[in-house]
């Protein structure tokens, strides 16, 4: 529930989030990137589901330039979003049986 | 019962051949010789009579004879096992009695990491599930379910501790996902001081229902985040909803979902933890839980 509580059994240290910390963009090579998602969250109502596009660009610039582990993106939900808009809105999950972009 | 009726008649024996026992004596050595496979004497028998053999059985006669040195001894021998029985007895109630106490005390201890463990592993009131599969590439999203439902609308806060002299804000008001959705959000922080510092972030969520279903995939938590002197960054975190809440039917008034962060200024605590550097109260309020009792942080995890 939150971070600093009273020692539970499980040390919050020892199992921090599933990749654990951004590192620090101290150089901003992805603002650009983080203020078009941020232009698209105000445009549509900060529905995120119209902005996943912008999300995944954010963080492949992030994997490019060394500040994430690369990783697929079907890995971080967002196997299913193109860089590109799409005119449909609905976000269909990838089906088990047939995705062939996850191991 | 054998030895018993022989221990009977060995008292007659010694009652005929001794004067001097007195006849109140008598019926207490019958009573406990006939009993003797049983408890014991009652209690009224044995009101002024001692249970140790008379010595006017040897002062009687010069020398005791045979049959009354036997008798004796089978007498002794019967009260010795009884005894013995009796002791036995005790002595195994004695070490169950024992054994629960401390069995019960055991307990007492082992209940509270009992207690935290199941609550770490189950999510049960409010502690996150900090199972590895649940971050297992399908769960990252949505189902059919979870696209028919509401958006929910997660906003953010953020607070710096007055120790800290950074500026520290979220960049988007709020964020609004479907359950299973991966999102991302961004804090800024500006270090308006003079020098490097090490800032460590703790969270807090509301409501404390949606605790277990809240997941970060990565956020800037948990470790001590270093920024430069006059420098500005940006934090994001990337988080979904998990898309098991469609299960629980008391989430499906939850609308809205506040996420809350405060940075505070990182020490080192004796095991080389960063942890922050703020008075237990200061960093339990900053998550809500000023007035909840509980334990004092322990050294090690706090």
């Amino acid at each position: 529930m939150s971070f600093g509580r009273p020692g539970t059994f499980d040390n919050w240290k020892v199992s921090p989030p599933a990749r654990g910390s951004f590192p620090l963009d101290h150089d901003g090579e992805c603002k650009t990137f983080m203020i078009s998602y941020l232009k698209c969250l105000k445009a549509n109502a900060a529905d995120n589901g119209v902005c996943r596009p912008e999300s995944r660009k954010y963080l492949e610039c992030r994997m490019d330039h060394g500040l994430m582990t690369r990783d697929d993106m079907a890995n971080l939900g967002l196997g299913d979003v193109g860089t590109q808009h799409t005119a449909s809105a609905p976000i269909n999950p990838p089906d088990a049986a047939t995705s062939t972009t996850r191991i | 019962m054998s030895f018993a009726s022989s221990s009977r008649s060995a008292f007659r024996a010694i009652a005929n051949a001794c004067p001097s026992c007195s006849r109140s004596a008598l019926p207490s050595m019958r009573s406990q010789a006939v009993p003797a496979a049983r408890a014991g004497p009652s209690k009224s028998s044995r009101h002024f009579a001692s249970t140790t053999p008379r010595k006017a059985t040897a002062a009687a006669g010069p020398v005791e004879s045979e049959m009354q040195r036997a008798a004796r001894r089978s007498m002794e021998l019967s009260r010795e096992r009884m005894y013995a029985e009796r002791a036995q007895r005790s002595r195994t109630i004695m070490m169950y009695s024992a054994g629960s106490l401390f069995l019960a005390l055991g307990v007492t201890y082992a209940a509270v990491p009992a207690y935290r463990a199941f609550c770490s592993a189950t999510g049960f009131s409010g502690v996150p599930i900090t199972d590895p599969a649940r971050f297992s590439p399908d769960r990252l999203y949505t189902n059919e379910e979870a696209q028919g439902r509401k958006r929910i609308t997660v906003h953010f806060e953020a607070t710096a501790s007055d120790t800290l002299p950074w500026t520290f804000s979220p960049q988007q008001r709020s964020v609004r996902v479907l359950p299973g959705e991966t999102a991302l959000a961004f804090y800024t922080a500006k270090n308006l001081g003079k020098e490097d510092l090490i800032g460590i972030a703790t969270y807090n969520m509301t409501p404390e229902k949606i605790a277990p279903y809240f997941a970060k995939v990565e956020c800037f938590c948990f470790e001590e985040q270093k920024i430069r002197a006059g420098e500005e960054v940006d934090l994001p975190v990337f988080f979904f909803i998990d898309r098991d809440i469609m299960d629980e039917p008391q989430m499906d008034c939850i609308d809205d979902v506040v996420l809350s962060y405060t940075f505070f200024r990182a020490r080192r605590n004796d095991k080389g933890h960063a942890v922050p550097d703020a008075s237990d109260e200061v960093v339990l309020r900053s998550q809500g839980f000023e007035n909840y009792e509980h334990a004092k942080p322990i050294a090690a995890s706090a």
